[in-house]
């Protein structure tokens, strides 16, 4: 009886974790002359989701064209994956927020997003 | 035969014992972590309406902010608007949701509850002293005028979304 009503709490006890790091990235110059880049970290401690999406936005959250290895990570339960951010210099100055947003699977029923803030 | 034994004794390869420092090295950065706690469960006590709330059956879905530098993060859930997925549905549906802080790891943050910001359907807490917060959202789903759901699952997904200040 114990065993089953246990059961029955597991689905609901399942804590399950993103994180991003770092808070305040800073850009640097890539070996491309007039892109710079950035390098940030993801932690998937989430059972339900495999993939991350990244965007880089301005202050008034425009989308701003960037390039990384993934725009959609590909993520393993506790992977953590680093990524670089490529961004023209052109609209380097533009950027204030880099995102990860977890990709939802079918069921999951809180969907997770942290943006860094380029300063 | 005792000779023998002093010899081999001296010429027996030395066997040192070593005393290594073996470390644990570990990097505190600023960081926010969100976790989900509990997932939302819509319970059904009228055939047009669905509800997280305890007295509707449901379970509320609850969700940990944590931070680990003061004033450094804004905590934005937004309770759903839409199913994600669901049986078609022909007529509308209207939804309400209210986010509340649940818990916190500190007797400073008592004041984010009167300090949240609503719009639309989201709330935004400000983070202003490092550690956990756990917030709630209720969520209530009410299906045209007292019209029956139609039978099958839906799911729907609270947005939390931590962004740096």
């Amino acid at each position: 009886m114990r065993a089953l009503l246990l059961l029955a709490l597991l689905p609901f006890c399942n804590a399950v974790a993103h994180e991003m790091t770092p808070t305040y990235p800073t850009f640097s110059k890539s070996f491309m002359a007039g892109i710079s880049v950035t390098t940030l970290n993801i932690f998937n401690k989430r059972k339900d989701v495999s993939y991350y999406e990244i965007g880089v936005f301005t202050d008034e959250w425009e989308p701003i064209p960037f390039v990384s290895e993934y725009t959609i990570i590909p993520m393993k339960y506790l992977d953590t994956v680093s990524f670089d951010v490529y961004v023209s210099n052109l609209s380097l100055s533009s950027v204030e927020f880099i995102c990860s947003v977890s990709q939802m699977q079918a069921g999951a029923t809180v969907s997770s997003k942290i943006c860094s803030r380029v300063k | 035969m005792k000779k023998l034994l002093i010899v081999s004794l001296m010429l027996a390869p030395h066997i040192p014992a070593y005393a290594e420092d073996t470390p644990i090295s570990g990097l505190v950065q600023t960081r926010c972590l969100i976790t989900t706690d509990t997932n939302g469960v819509y319970g059904n006590p009228l055939p047009s309406k669905l509800s997280t709330t305890a007295a509707d059956g449901g379970v509320v879905p609850i969700v940990r902010y944590d931070v680990t530098l003061a004033d450094a993060y804004l905590a934005k859930i937004t309770t759903p608007t839409a199913f994600s997925s669901s049986p078609t549905l022909s007529d509308t549906v209207t939804w309400t949701g209210t986010t509340a802080v649940s818990k916190t790891s500190d007797a400073g943050m008592s004041g984010y509850e009167a300090a949240k910001v609503t719009y639309g359907s989201t709330t935004q807490f400000d983070l202003t002293i490092a550690g956990s917060t756990w917030f709630s959202s209720e969520s209530t789903a009410v299906y045209g005028v007292a019209k029956s759901f139609v039978g099958g699952s839906y799911t729907a997904i609270v947005l939390a979304e931590c962004i740096a200040k």
